[in-house]
């Protein structure tokens, strides 16, 4: 009895300890976005728009929101070009992950194995090695300055078949059985890929799709130095990451705050919906490797 | 033992082609007269068989690659030696005529070089395909070729498109840098207004020298910290994110959701925001070190970013706040698998928590994520974002030459040189190196790993 | 295995052949280099021409400047409709990050850039800045302080326009904290004691000069009309580069001292050592305490010295054209961008300080509180010249280590070594 309740006080104390550790996480995890949403009501016109040394706004503004959506910048072109870009990458890179997957999970054929460990190789270059040869790739077919968000949605969906090993051991994973009774049944390679496989990969799917969407939110370096010279090629990155590392933008940090606000509502809303199939995929990746 | 295998699989690639070129050889020796016209003109011989979808595609190859090679490939492939001789000058009146582009040059040279190497595969195909139908009485027909790039042959389908993309968009600009490693491509060698050229291993030797301005001591330093880095970052995160895992499925913590949530937040915000923002947050004059100051705590600012010992570590505690929330995220639903029965006969043993972690909760942690340690220390030696957001590997120091900093990884630093320095050829070189530390451990490390070995067993 | 020799070494052969062929047939068409003849751009008349053709002209400002350039060129084809086939596409493209951009892709760069002068001799390196005569060179050479007209040479080429003399420093402080800004001592005391903070970025190379030009160290290279480094003249490897590097380490002991040289990007300032383009961001932060000075004395080892520094000019650059009718345009247009009164406009609306000597004249100019500290400081500064792409970076890293308190237990010894290190090292890169 005195041991049972003992261990009980034991349990008690430990359920205390780990939620103390646990709010205190919290704390520090939320404590940077709870600071950007606070200073991105600060004004700029009243206040001061660059850094201070508190951090409670004086006086509670959406000014920086209003000038994001005034005009005086090109914000909203800005944002509507990485959605495009965004949508467009989820997409393309679905169908070709999707396709090389599909491929090289159910399909034996020469080279199949030379061209797993080729990319594999590939993968091992450092990505910006390559930056200034597909800049002058993309201006060849005038995919640069103006035309750059066809270009990076080029360049992203491209490049995608290499990032096949997710997709490709989930596809692994359901069963060959399958495949095989349908095509005795006269089923297609194309049909068997088409009505049977991709409907069974709904989780994955919308794993690959959700990570290509949020890629194109942060690409900043790629993106800069394609779109370099014409504001209406920028993406928001590149954008608001000039309000804070050139000196031509004087007291933009709350507009920063703010835009930096309104960008990732939407991508963490839609990622905290589809939380599920993104823990899925990644737990998946994590063990196939 | 490898070296030997590896030698044999030389040998034998090279026999594979001499008996190839010697096939080609019979072929011709034995071939009809339509066998021996589509040697010259492709897919004579399918035409002639009624195979007009075959004949179509190789005359099609061969009229495009003629085309391509006349209009366009030659003229780039014929300075491939020298890069270009002739430069760009004004005339009287200052008007300016473009010479040679060095860069278009390799680069255009490059992939016709590709494009001869693949058009010289699908001639080959063309005339094996040309054996093979010679003397058959039936051949596949229209249709059927048709109807199989859909069943039999659909992965060629499949394949076609995502090839062509990294063919050109991953694999060409590769080889393209390779090339520019042993070129004299910098500032001031600047297409097109400026030549480069060949210059052998110049650039690797620059990169060991330990003279004045030489890369030696600075490469060294960088790759080492590279490395510290990704081990930290990589065994931190896992070690720590797994804690808290644990923490959060521990038995009697409620709102489960709500605490994986909170700290799934930094995955879902994008980098540039999140960690633009927390290196504003450290800086000496940022919100850490005046709240600290603003309560007594410290007298003087905290150089987290300014010396380099501080920021090393600093970035390494980030990290954690980057990175333990993905291992929380894979860890949690793996941690669930352990059997239960274990732990509660590990129990009835007397084994503490420590003890049941080391001996049965870690083997077999590690054993299922053994190749995410490993994607996740080669992502780590490469992370970039991480290091350029937050303080962009600085401090730098007269110690280290060519702009890199004491936080620098390999990656940022060939970025710097890309970007800041337009010193391709350097960047070039310590590309081609990272490429080599990524490959030598990621191949040692997966002959160790038993869970990625048998890629079949999964099925 | 023979055959595949055989039929390798015959494309070669064939290739090489072709090769030869066709380098001999044209090598000697466009190869002027930079011949300078014909003496129709010598001449010091305006070159004109009957038909300038159309087409499009990007320009590169500052984000501040769109507008008003916008404006600009708007009124300059009014006055020149024989030019209005042409249009302006203006990108805000700042000075700090044009120079760049060009040297990426100089083809899809603008044809007239706004730059800071530090990346003159780098884009004239690069082919990116067409060389100005005749008529240009002398409305350059006659129309700027000589300061300028300097800072837009390579060698003895003009390469660029100049558009401000501003792009120097001084001393903006808050009165209520700092009582004199006479003595860097004086003001880290007033900073220290009201738990305030001074700024300056002494890891910047253009900053760090201030201490060491004021002991009387000099950094100096010599370059040839194509922008490569042919002589240098550095003298940090001395008593005086010593007294310098101690004066900086001093300086960032203080806890007051941030490194630094933006407002904006300032907290709890009370002093910043910074230039005119960031006036209104000051006396927004000040207020009523606003003040400027030139920049205040510092004293190592007993002897005091007047920190000096760089005067450096903001430039327009033209890109070498393949076209007569649009590089005339482009021309014209970038000396209607740069003159008197242009700049004197470009002063009212952005406050940029002209270039031009008439601009300068003018009375508003002359009051302004900004360009009056500047205009004090100039007495101790040294125009900037043009320096190899590394000084910066190497300055940096000599800045980094003093914050970094790497030096601060050091010997007058080892910071010489330190020094000489530095100084060979800047040697190293003209040959």
């Amino acid at each position: 009895m005195a041991k049972q309740h003992n261990m009980r006080t034991r349990k008690k104390v430990g359920n205390a300890v780990a939620y103390t550790v646990l709010i205190l996480i919290s704390i520090i995890w939320l404590f940077p976005f709870v600071c950007l949403v606070l200073q991105s009501f600060r004004s700029y016109i009243t206040e001061v728009g660059g850094m201070v040394d508190y951090l409670v706004p004086k006086k509670f503004s959406l000014d920086s929101y209003k000038f994001l959506f005034s005009g005086e910048t090109k914000f909203l072109k800005w944002y509507g070009n990485t959605l495009i870009i965004a949508v467009f990458v989820a997409i393309g890179q679905t169908a070709f992950v999707l396709c090389v997957s599909y491929a090289l999970s159910r399909m034996r054929f020469k080279g199949r194995e030379f061209l797993m460990r080729f990319w594999l190789i590939l993968g091992m270059f450092p990505g910006f090695l390559t930056m200034i040869c597909l800049y002058f790739l993309l201006k060849q077919f005038g995919l640069t300055q103006a035309g750059a968000v066809p270009g990076l949605i080029l360049i992203s969906v491209a490049s995608s078949g290499m990032g096949y090993y997710v997709c490709k051991g989930y596809f692994d994973t359901i069963p060959k059985s399958l495949d095989e009774a349908a095509r005795i049944d006269g089923a297609t390679r194309a049909q068997v890929f088409f009505g049977m496989i991709i409907p069974l990969s709904k989780p994955i799917i919308i794993y690959t799709a959700l990570t290509a969407f949020m890629a194109p939110w942060c690409d900043y370096v790629f993106a800069s130095y394609v779109a370099f010279g014409n504001d209406n090629g920028y993406n928001v990155a590149v954008a608001m990451q000039r309000w804070v590392w050139t000196n031509d933008f004087q007291g933009y940090f709350t507009r920063f705050c703010a835009g930096g606000v309104l960008v990732a509502i939407p991508v963490t809303v839609l990622f905290l919906c589809l939380q599920k199939y993104y823990v899925e995929g990644v737990t998946g990746g994590a063990v196939k490797g | 033992m490898a070296d030997k295998k590896k030698k044999g699989k030389v040998t034998a690639a090279f026999k594979a082609i001499g008996a190839d070129i010697k096939d080609i050889g019979t072929t011709f020796a034995q071939g009809d007269w339509k066998t021996r016209l589509s040697f010259l003109i492709m897919g004579f011989g399918s035409f002639t068989r009624k195979q007009f979808v075959r004949g179509f595609a190789y005359l099609g190859t061969e009229v495009l690659f003629i085309l391509y090679m006349v209009l366009f490939g030659a003229k780039y492939l014929k300075d491939i030696g020298t890069l270009g001789t002739v430069k760009g000058g004004y005339d009287a009146n200052y008007v300016y005529t473009y010479g040679d582009n060095s860069f278009l040059i390799l680069l255009y040279s490059i992939l016709s070089i590709f494009i001869i190497i693949a058009f010289l595969f699908i001639w080959r195909i063309n005339v094996r395909d040309n054996r093979n139908n010679q003397n058959k009485l039936s051949v596949p027909s229209n249709k059927d070729d048709l109807k199989s790039l859909l069943d039999e042959r659909f992965d060629k389908t499949l394949l076609a498109l995502p090839m062509a993309g990294v063919f050109l968009f991953v694999l060409l600009p590769i080889v393209f840098m390779i090339c520019i490693a042993f070129t004299n491509y910098d500032a001031t060698h600047q297409s097109p207004t400026n030549l480069f050229t060949w210059v052998g291993f110049e650039n690797f030797k620059n990169l060991v020298s330990l003279k004045t301005g030489g890369f030696g001591h600075t490469f060294g330093t960088i790759l080492t910290w590279t490395l510290i880095w990704a081990f930290f970052a990589t065994f931190l995160n896992y070690f720590l994110g797994m804690a808290v895992a644990i923490l959060i499925n521990k038995k009697g913590i409620k709102f489960k959701k709500m605490w994986r949530t909170i700290l799934v937040m930094t995955i879902a915000i994008p980098q540039f925001i999140s960690l633009l923002y927390v290196g504003k947050m450290f800086a000496a004059d940022g919100l850490v070190n005046t709240y600290l100051m603003k309560w007594g705590w410290i007298k003087e600012a905290i150089p987290f970013w300014t010396n380099p010992t501080l920021a090393r570590i600093t970035i390494l505690f980030i990290n954690l706040w980057v990175g333990i929330p993905y291992v929380m995220l894979i860890t949690t639903g793996l941690l669930m698998n352990i059997p239960e029965e274990l732990y509660e006969s590990a129990k009835i043993d007397g084994a503490n928590a420590f003890q049941t972690f080391r001996k049965i909760t870690l083997p077999y942690m590690l054993f299922v994520t053994g190749p995410y340690l490993l994607t996740s220390f080669t992502g780590n030696l490469n992370n970039f974002n991480i290091i350029f957001l937050l303080n962009q590997g600085k401090p730098q120091s007269l110690e280290l030459t060519g702009g890199a900093g004491y936080t620098d990884l390999l990656v940022t630093w060939l970025y710097k040189m890309t970007v800041n320095d337009t010193n391709y050829k350097m960047a070039a070189v310590i590309g081609i190196m990272v490429f080599v530390v990524t490959a030598v451990i990621s191949l040692v490390v997966y002959n160790i790993l038993p869970s990625v070995k048998d890629e079949e067993g999964f099925q | 295995m023979k055959k595949m020799k055989k039929v390798l070494s015959l494309l070669l052969v064939m290739a090489m052949t072709f090769a030869c062929l066709t380098a001999c047939s044209k090598s000697n068409n466009a190869g002027n280099g930079n011949d300078k003849g014909g003496s129709s751009t010598v001449s010091t008349e305006k070159p004109t021409l009957a038909d300038y053709g159309s087409g499009t002209i990007k320009i590169w400002v500052a984000d501040a400047a769109v507008e008003f350039t916008q404006q600009k060129c708007d009124e300059f084809f009014k006055a020149n409709p024989d030019m209005a086939g042409y249009k302006v596409e203006i990108q805000p493209t700042g000075e700090g990050e044009a120079a760049g951009n060009m040297i990426t892709d100089v083809q899809a760069g603008a044809d007239i850039f706004g730059f800071a002068q530090d990346q003159l001799a780098r884009l004239v390196a690069a082919g990116a800045l067409m060389p100005l005569t005749g008529y240009y060179e002398n409305f350059v050479a006659t129309s700027n302080d000589a300061g300028a007209v300097g800072a837009a040479k390579v060698g003895d080429t003009v390469y660029a326009f100049p558009i401000t003399s501003d792009n120097g420093y001084f001393l903006y402080y808050d009165k209520s904290v700092v009582k004199d800004p006479s003595t860097l001592e004086g003001i880290i005391a007033d900073c220290e004691a009201a738990g305030k903070n001074f700024y300056m970025e002494i890891n910047s190379g253009w900053y760090q000069t201030a201490f060491f030009f004021a002991t009387g160290c000099k950094l100096e290279y010599t370059t040839d009309d194509t922008g490569a480094f042919t002589g240098s003249n550095i003298t940090y490897a001395s008593k005086e580069g010593v007294a310098a590097l101690k004066a900086m380490i001093n300086l960032a002991k203080s806890s007051s001292f941030q490194n630094g040289s933006s407002v904006d990007k300032a907290t709890n300032l009370a002093a910043i050592v910074d230039g005119t383009w960031d006036a209104s961001a000051a006396q927004a932060a000040f207020g009523d305490n606003y003040a400027c000075a030139k920049l205040p004395t510092f004293t190592v080892d007993g002897q005091t010295y007047q920190f000096s520094g760089f005067g450096g000019f903001k430039l327009l650059g033209v890109k070498p054209q393949t076209e007569q009718g649009k590089q005339l345009v482009c021309l014209a247009l970038a000396e209607y961008l740069s003159n008197a009164e242009t700049q004197l406009a470009r002063f009212k609306a952005l406050e940029w300080g002209p270039s031009n000597l008439t601009a300068q004249a003018d009375e508003a100019v002359k009051s302004n509180p900004a360009l009056a500290a500047l205009a004090q400081q100039l007495a101790f500064t040294i125009p900037q010249g043009n320096y190899p792409g590394e000084y910066w970076t190497d300055a940096t890293s000599l800045g980094d280590d003093v914050i970094a308190d790497k030096f601060d237990n050091m010997s007058d010894d080892e910071l010489m070594k330190v020094l000489q290190d530095f100084q060979a090292l800047e040697q190293s890169y003209a040959k």
